[in-house]
């Protein structure tokens, strides 16, 4: 537990941090994960999502139906490890609904979902909250606590899982460091920018050292330039080997990455491409 | 990547963390705790009146018990035993004698601690300065009968070893009998209208839980997100039940305190007003104060008990489950 907090959270001294910071830019015209410096590499993320390994993720069949509404029919799904795969979809095609599949705060209709081999159905209650310490979230509205400091909104998160004061010390100023709010983190969020809130829960979701960072919408309150600050540190996230999820309908941000591209609509996954583009 | 449980957490930050957000929780919403501590306050209340009743109705049946239908007092301390068996035969061979019992002084003290009457009153009688006399309770089997029994016995008596100005007819039994009716119906309101309020109570403790979770589902949407085990999003509520029950037991004692102190003032004062409490002489503050360890206890118990239960039930759909 505590040597995957280094590998994912680790920061260096100085000169790396400004490596990395490099690295987290987008380079045109090509991204090449390969290059992330050893020791920031936990596996080499995969491009590829081949049939050969066992997915992290695996969606077979799964339908989600509300009341009225069918959010989700008959998907199928696979993501590797270390993959960066963005989910595109106009609202209301079923994207937040996957990802509540994927965290077990809703139950799928029909069909099977599982990650690292485990059928989520098959998790006692008394296990979801560990379960979901390994899956770090993001949300369009932040989720921060008004009334804590940067510094205490993301050890909030370790103090409510019963982390001792010392790690909390450890792992808070790491991811702190990580989203370059260490120098912010007496800072209340009204203080702060937008890109400055969505980086303090994006330190929160990453201080269990999660395997998969999901961000629903991430940007969808920022303006472009707090859109790429946060879409860059996302990019640096992934370098350092952990598996992005992210949903959005932006087309810029998906054009640029260049990633794997999800298209859903009406609760279907309608194309699925590498490097791929926003097209509807 | 392991799903399952992996126990970093330590327990005692956990605990301490849990006291501490239920602590400020506390205090953050204190208008809607205060509203849910009176109502506990008025719950506990209404249980503690009504075991007070109980335990007076008790007492009370001590002292009809000690006023049989007749009893008889021995003139004084010397009188020696063989005189007091050869009278007791005699008592038990009349035709219209149930029963005789012969109370020693020693029994006669147990008696008269019991009795639900003013300390000033009682405290001058101990062990070593024992001044009850002893006596004999008879039991006839019909009140007619008794003014016959005691003239018969009067007759028997050739030693002169009864104190014959000092026979106690049950002169006061209706009076009793109808002390432990009244007191009876007390008591069983004190349990209905308990129940009542108890039910009352519950309701509005658990709306305003609800309304302080309301206040509060954003800081528990992140906790569950985070992945807060279910104990920790669960365990600042139960200490803010705690709390209630906890204050609520303050709050009640020193508000029968305050009442029982009043009305043995106004009883020492008045004469009409508290007429039942005279009868009886019974001193309500002594009395409270005779019985608040137990009346603590009890309070504490339902009162952090209904706070625990009550919280739960509120939290229960943030939960996993
Ligand atoms: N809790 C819910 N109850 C009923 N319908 C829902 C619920 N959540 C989502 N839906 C419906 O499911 C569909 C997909 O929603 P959602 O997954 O939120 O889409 P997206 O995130 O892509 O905008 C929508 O039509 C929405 O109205
Ligand atoms: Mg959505």
């Amino acid at each position: 537990m505590l040597a995957m907090m280094d590998d994912v959270l680790h920061i260096g001294n100085e000169t790396e941090n400004k490596v990395q910071a490099e690295q987290g830019k987008l380079p045109e015209p090509e991204l090449k994960p390969e290059k992330a410096p050893e020791e920031t590499k936990l596996e080499t993320p995969k491009e590829k999502h081949s049939d050969s390994q066992t997915p992290l993720i695996d969606f077979q069949h799964v339908t989600k139906a509300y009341a009225r509404k069918v959010a989700i029919s008959d998907v199928n799904l696979r993501i590797n490890e270390g993959e960066f795969v963005s989910i595109v979809g106009q609202s209301g095609a079923g994207k937040t609904t996957l990802i509540k599949l994927l965290t077990k705060q809703e139950p799928p209709t029909h069909g099977s979902i599982f990650v690292a081999g485990r059928n989520l159905a098959d998790l006692r209650a008394k296990e979801v909250p560990f379960y979901r310490r390994k899956i770090g979230v993001v949300f369009q509205d932040f989720k921060l606590l008004p009334q804590k400091t940067v510094w205490e909104n993301v050890a909030f998160a370790l103090e409510v899982c019963g982390f001792s004061q010392d790690e909390i010390e450890r792992r808070t100023t790491k991811a702190l460091e990580l989203v370059n709010l260490g120098r912010r983190r007496k800072n209340y969020p009204e203080e702060l920018s937008g890109g400055e809130r969505q980086r303090t829960a994006i330190a929160r979701a990453l201080v269990h050292s999660p395997k998969i960072l999901i961000a629903d919408e991430p940007t969808g309150n920022l303006d472009p330039v707090n859109t790429w600050e946060i879409v860059e540190l996302l990019y640096r996230i992934y370098q350092r080997g952990t598996t992005v999820i992210l949903s959005t309908h932006n087309r810029q941000v998906v054009d640029k990455i260049k990633k794997r591209v999800i298209l859903m609509k009406g609760g279907k996954i309608i194309s699925d491409e590498l490097g791929g583009k926003y097209v509807i | 990547m392991n799903l399952g449980v992996n126990m970093s957490s330590s327990f005692f930050p956990t605990i301490k963390r849990i006291i501490k957000l239920g602590l400020t929780n506390f205090w953050r919403n204190r208008w809607l705790t205060l509203g849910a501590t009176l109502l506990m306050t008025l719950t506990l209340t209404m249980i503690s009146v009504s075991i007070l009743m109980t335990y007076l109705l008790r007492d009370t049946a001590a002292l009809i018990n000690s006023k049989i239908d007749l009893t008889i007092y021995f003139r004084d301390d010397t009188v020696v035993d063989n005189s007091i068996t050869a009278l007791m035969t005699r008592i038990q061979g009349l035709p219209d004698v149930t029963s005789a019992r012969f109370v020693d002084k020693a029994a006669a003290l147990a008696i008269w601690d019991r009795l639900p009457i003013n300390e000033n009153i009682k405290k001058p009688v101990t062990a070593t300065n024992n001044t009850l006399p002893r006596s004999i309770e008879i039991s006839t089997n019909s009140p007619d009968s008794i003014q016959s029994v005691v003239d018969k016995i009067g007759a028997t008596d050739t030693d002169k070893i009864i104190c014959t100005e000092c026979v106690s007819y049950s002169k006061n039994k209706d009076t009793v009998n109808r002390l432990i009716s009244i007191t009876k119906f007390v008591q069983r309101a004190g349990l209905v209208l308990s129940m009542f309020f108890g039910l009352i109570a519950i309701f509005n403790v658990m709306n305003i839980i609800r309304i302080t979770i309301t206040a509060r589902s954003d800081e528990i949407e992140i906790m569950r997100y985070v992945g807060a085990s279910n104990a920790f999003v669960r365990g600042p509520f139960i200490v803010e039940g705690i709390l209630y029950g906890l204050f609520g037991t303050i709050f009640t004692t020193l508000f029968l305190l305050a009442i029982g102190y009043g009305s043995s003032y106004y009883a020492g004062t008045s004469s009409g007003a508290l007429s039942f409490l005279q009868m009886i002489n019974l001193d309500i503050f002594q009395y409270v104060l005779a019985h608040l360890f137990d009346l603590v206890l009890i309070q504490l118990g339902i009162g952090v008990l209904l706070g625990i239960v009550v919280s739960s039930l509120s939290i229960r759909r943030f939960l996993e489950a």
